[in-house]
């Protein structure tokens, strides 16, 4: 194709993307509600798009890199940081879900604080997370030893610790919920499921949670523990040492980086459970905690969601979700730093 | 964001999910049978300008609404699609997105709380219609006007299984206060083993699965019961986040006593399943649900008599059921063919062929006094008697403020079913949760 | 060495144990799906009478408006395998870009990408919908309740990962693979497809695995974005809106539950290693 021609198609595209916006949205601001005004913007952008590639000019290695670079942006600016710097905004203001009429400050922030259910929400999050982590990666670590000893079978095991990390916590947690009312109860005859006790709730959710997460974290120390070269575990062996030292002396301390990975990857995903939680027992039974009802089991993550989604408040859930992010956030620059601190050591 | 729609259409969508279209369908054991009544049966594309477009939320009463709408057309020439939802689906949701999206259908199922909260602007004004003299329940807006037809009553008491009563040598009609319910109830618990029961009651009152059962059908009877249709005095006071402690007593003794013949298992952590179970298969003597669980009954191959009766909670006799229309139809007020939608809900309201679609065909009570079908489900009958005698309250417990069973009072009820709280503890829990539900929810 | 063998002999005994346990709720719902639902609520955990029934269920559930499940088979599919192939696409490409072009601008890109890694879903879930809303109503483009919106907003959450995986993967390439292709005249975008997106192929394995699990499994998204009602459905959203009208029918929705694990089962029994792999590797990056 010459280079002219070339051109000319190029412009012509350019210019046809450029009316076809234009009248698009020309539509949009004069209230217009015809149906083609938003295909019409879509095509616009992408003639512009393909005008500005066929354009031929010495600059052609920077278009590429915009073009490049402008699908993944533009998506994530438009899902993630629009939203996010939004969020912030509306958690100081009383949005509705729609629009907000009047800034409140840090008034959001103060009435939540004071909410009963925020505060045991918070406190029942912060149980579970640590109790979780630990159940996890216990669990996890055991698993390992397992499937890295020398017993027949092992990849077998594996595969069958991992599977339950692969179904997602919905369907899980339906299934689970029946085992807890109706498998439970029958084979503990005439016993009340666990599910309407506020504290074997809470226990529920967490033998649920370690369960499905347990064959995850086995596998990454199992590429921790296989990470272990194996002549220092042979000198050990020489040397006499018994398994239970090399363990706790070589395999251990040469792994250390393993455990902050799993042990920060816990900590933040017990933090956010939400799909196990929903589904199992959806915040029941209820407790009274200072003479009001609050759900028992509403970890932060369904207690954001109830808030906004069942409760309509709006501004108070974004509110806690803006909280929510600055904990994880402060968790994961702890990891951060930590991790660092190791790389200096080594 | 709607659950109180969903729970006031619970009503309707209980049925929904066990079994479609009541009256008529048989062995109800089929679970599939929605299949015929699709979702969104209809693809708006095609339909054509002149076509009234229906949009219907009992999607039980898809397939008899859809033949009558045919019938009709055969006989005016007018077509009416009939757009059904599913159960369970955020109708007022789908009908603000029809809205943004300037495509609302022409008429429009809504419940109480919905007017109040979304769709005030929407609808045409239905005065001067000739149906609207043959019922007590039409919807009249704030204004005083009317805006919705009703097509379908429902009842909430306490629903008992008669042959259970007869042998027990109980009378259903005397059950008009709390003492004569502690007598039948001792009478029927200490005779447990001849008459098969394996406890008198079935409650259900696990606030995540049962909230909408406590928290509006069972908290109707404080907020409606003995109370004339016109006396908004207890919601009045709860919509302000006050509660009439006095009643709010006896309505605990009321629940307490229900609890303390209840299956306790059942009572504190079993489903609207296991509940209707329990008295579907003879195992109780009464179930606190309404009548929107007649098409349920042929699915336990339940066949023995049953109805309907009040809710009687205090000492005084109140010897009625809590009966309204749960929805109505309205009109949107832009559409272009008002008249024509005016002359099908009025055909719908007036001619036989109407009322059999939805008396006969969808097996609901009608709110018509014209209306001579009677419903072949056993507790739809049973509400007739007490429609005719004027012994109904008002369904004041839908204009609640919207979520409050779920997020606030389900779960004392929860609480005092599991003993956590006594009668004092309820008392001032209630009244301490609807006042702080009230101003959280103003100030938002 | 005889100390060894019971050694191995007891975890051996441990193994098969702790198997049994982890895959016995897998058991139940295989078994329970298998009975009626009179059945599951007297004896869940004896064996069926009739394995027959199993079809009935399954049928049923098939077949239910509800739950749909071809659509919802195919809703999922259609969503997982379009977000993953632009996600890979657009992610190796950003990751390119941002690894060869050493400016405070890319390098400022860069980090905005990896620090979004820290933000939850919870945090931008209600502004989104607000801001899909509008994009509804003010441009006419529907995000809600649709594919393209969806499958847009996977693009956004699952970038930052995807880039922050590739870049570190695309900076071991030698630039001098590519100096050799500018020198013969190939185009910037043809060097880019035909000489390094191949190359990127094992960490892109990674990509749609951990992305592909995700968006498989993911219920809160796509629950707001699509509606628990709507005309589209995933298969946890279609699970989840059936269990929440069929009150606790558990027969069926035992089944609805098997009917949507078995997809990614088959898949894991097919390409375990490289799921675990990917997995793992993702964690550990």
């Amino acid at each position: 194709m010459n280079v002219q021609l070339k051109k000319t198609i190029s412009i012509a595209a350019m210019a046809a993307g450029i009316i076809g916006m234009a009248a698009a949205l020309y539509m949009d601001f004069s209230g217009s509600a015809s149906t083609i005004r938003g295909p019409l913007l879509i095509a616009g952008a992408l003639l512009v798009i393909a005008g500005v590639y066929l354009l031929p000019t010495r600059k052609h290695r920077s278009i590429i890199n915009v073009l490049f670079l402008f699908p993944l942006i533009f998506a994530f600016a438009v899902t993630v940081l629009i939203p996010f710097a939004c969020g912030i905004f509306y958690s100081m203001t009383d949005w509705n879900g729609i629009k907000f009429e009047k800034f409140v400050g840090l008034g959001n922030y103060i009435s939540m604080f004071k909410s009963n259910d925020y505060i045991y929400s918070f406190v029942v999050t912060f149980i579970f997370t640590v109790i979780n982590m630990l159940a996890v990666n216990l669990v996890a670590f055991g698993l390992a030893l397992l499937c890295t000893s020398k017993v027949k079978g092992r990849n077998f095991y594996r595969a069958a610790y991992f599977i339950p990390n692969l179904i997602g916590g919905i369907v899980l947690g339906y299934v689970w919920q029946f085992i807890f009312n109706k498998v439970m109860t029958t084979v503990i005859e005439g016993s009340t499921s666990m599910l309407t006790d506020p504290n074997l709730a809470i226990a529920a959710i967490l033998i649920v949670s370690t369960w499905q997460y347990a064959g995850y974290i086995m596998m990454i120390y199992v590429t921790g523990l296989q990470s272990v070269p194996k002549d220092i575990l042979e000198a050990s062996n020489v040397d006499g040492a018994n398994q239970i030292t090399t363990l706790l002396k070589i395999k251990v301390p040469m792994i250390a980086n393993t455990f902050t990975v799993c042990i920060f990857l816990t900590l933040v995903n017990s933090f956010k459970q939400f799909d196990l939680n929903l589904a199992i027992t959806n915040g029941a039974p209820s407790r009274i905690l200072a003479g009001k009802p609050v759900q028992a089991t509403e970890f932060l993550a369904l207690n954001i969601y109830n808030t906004a989604i069942s409760k309509n408040q709006y501004a108070l859930g974004q509110t806690k979700a803006v909280v929510f992010f600055i904990i994880l956030a402060i968790v994961s620059l702890t990891q951060v730093s930590i991790s660092k601190k190791k790389e200096v050591e080594m | 964001m709607k659950k109180k729609v969903l729970a006031a259409l619970l009503a309707g969508a209980m049925t929904v999910t066990l079994g479609a279209c009541g009256g008529n369908t048989g062995s109800g054991n089929d679970t599939s049978k929605a299949d015929d009544n699709t979702q969104g049966t209809t693809d708006t594309a095609d339909v054509s300008k002149d076509a009234i477009r229906f949009m219907n939320t009992k999607i039980e009463i898809d397939g008899a609404l859809k033949e009558f709408a045919k019938q009709y057309q055969e006989e005016t020439g007018q077509e009416v699609v009939i757009e059904s939802l599913g159960g369970g689906v955020d109708v007022n949701g789908q009908l603000k997105n029809y809205y943004a999206a300037g495509n609302m259908p022409d008429i429009f199922a809504f419940a109480a709380d919905s007017y109040k909260s979304s769709f005030k602007d929407w609808l045409e004004p239905l005065d001067g219609e000739s149906w609207i003299d043959d019922t007590d329940y039409a919807f009249k807006g704030e204004d005083g006007k009317v805006y919705g037809m009703p097509f379908a009553l429902e009842g909430i008491g306490l629903a008992y299984n008669k042959d259970i009563l007869d042998k027990a040598g109980v009378d259903p009609s005397a059950l008009t206060n709390i003492n004569a319910y502690k007598e039948a109830f001792e009478k029927i618990d200490s005779m447990k083993d001849e008459l098969g029961i394996t406890s008198v009651c079935a409650v259900a009152a696990e606030s995540g699965q049962m909230y909408w059962s406590t928290g509006n059908h069972m908290m109707a009877a404080y907020i409606s019961q003995g109370k004339d249709r016109t006396d908004k005095d207890i919601i009045d006071k709860l919509n302000k986040g006050e509660i009439d402690k006095d009643r709010m007593g006896q309505f605990g003794d009321w629940l307490q006593l229900l609890f303390d013949y209840s299956d306790q298992n059942v009572l504190i952590s079993g489903t609207y399943d296991d509940q209707l179970a329990l008295w579907a298969t003879g195992k109780a003597a009464f179930i606190t649900q309404g009548n929107w669980i007649d098409p349920s009954l042929p699915t336990y191959e339940a066949e023995f008599a049953c109805g309907l009766a009040p809710a009687a909670f205090m000492e005084e006799d109140t010897d009625g059921i809590i009966v309204d229309a749960p929805a109505v139809w309205g009109i949107y007020n832009e559409s272009d063919k008002i008249d024509a939608c005016k002359e099908f809900l009025k055909a719908l309201a007036e001619s036989e062929e109407g009322q059999r679609a939805l008396v006969e065909d969808c097996g609901m009570v009608s709110p018509y006094k014209s209306c001579t079908l009677e419903p072949s489900t056993p507790l739809a009958k049973s509400m007739l008697p007490y429609i005719k005698d004027g012994k109904t309250y008002a369904w004041d417990w839908l204009t609640q403020p919207e979520g409050i069973a779920q997020n606030a009072t389900g779960a004392v009820f929860e609480l005092y079913a599991k003993g956590q709280l006594d009668k004092q503890g309820f008392v001032d829990t209630m009244e301490s949760v609807i006042k702080d539900y009230v101003a959280s929810n103003g100030s938002n | 060495m005889k100390a060894q063998k019971i050694r191995t002999g007891i975890a051996e005994i441990i193994g098969v144990i702790l198997t049994i346990i982890i895959l016995a709720p897998f058991l139940l719902v295989v078994v329970n799906s298998a009975k009626s639902s009179a059945d599951i609520i007297t004896s869940p955990i004896s064996l069926p009478e009739h394995w027959g029934q199993i079809f009935t269920n399954l049928s049923n559930v098939i077949h239910n408006q509800n739950f749909n499940y071809w659509n919802s088979f195919f809703s999922s599919l259609l969503i997982t395998a379009v977000s993953l192939l632009l996600l890979t696409v657009f992610s190796s490409m950003a990751a390119w870009v941002l690894v060869r072009n050493k400016t405070k601008w890319s390098s400022f890109i860069f980090m905005l990408f990896v620090s979004a890694m820290v933000i939850p879903f919870q945090v931008v879930m209600l502004p989104l919908l607000s801001t899909f809303r509008e994009t509804s109503n003010f441009f006419g483009i529907q995000m809600l309740q649709s594919y393209k919106g969806i499958i847009f907003a996977y693009l956004g959450f699952g970038g930052s990962m995807s880039v922050f995986i590739l870049h570190g993967f695309v900076k071991g390439i030698p630039y001098e693979l590519e100096e050799a292709a500018w020198i013969d005249g190939c185009s910037p975008e043809g060097t880019f497809f035909r000489i390094i997106f191949p190359l990127l192929k094992p960490v892109q394995v990674t990509v749609l695995i951990l992305n592909g699990i995700w968006i498989w499994n993911d219920y809160l998204l796509p629950s707001l974005m699509l509606g628990l009602n709507g005309k589209i459905k995933t298969l946890p959203v279609a699970v989840s809106s059936f269990v929440g009208s069929y009150v606790k029918q558990w027969d069926l929705i035992l089944s609805a539950a098997l009917l949507a694990m078995i997809p990614i089962i088959i898949l894991f029994l097919f390409a375990q290693k490289q799921i675990i792999q990917g997995m793992v590797d993702g964690a550990i990056k």
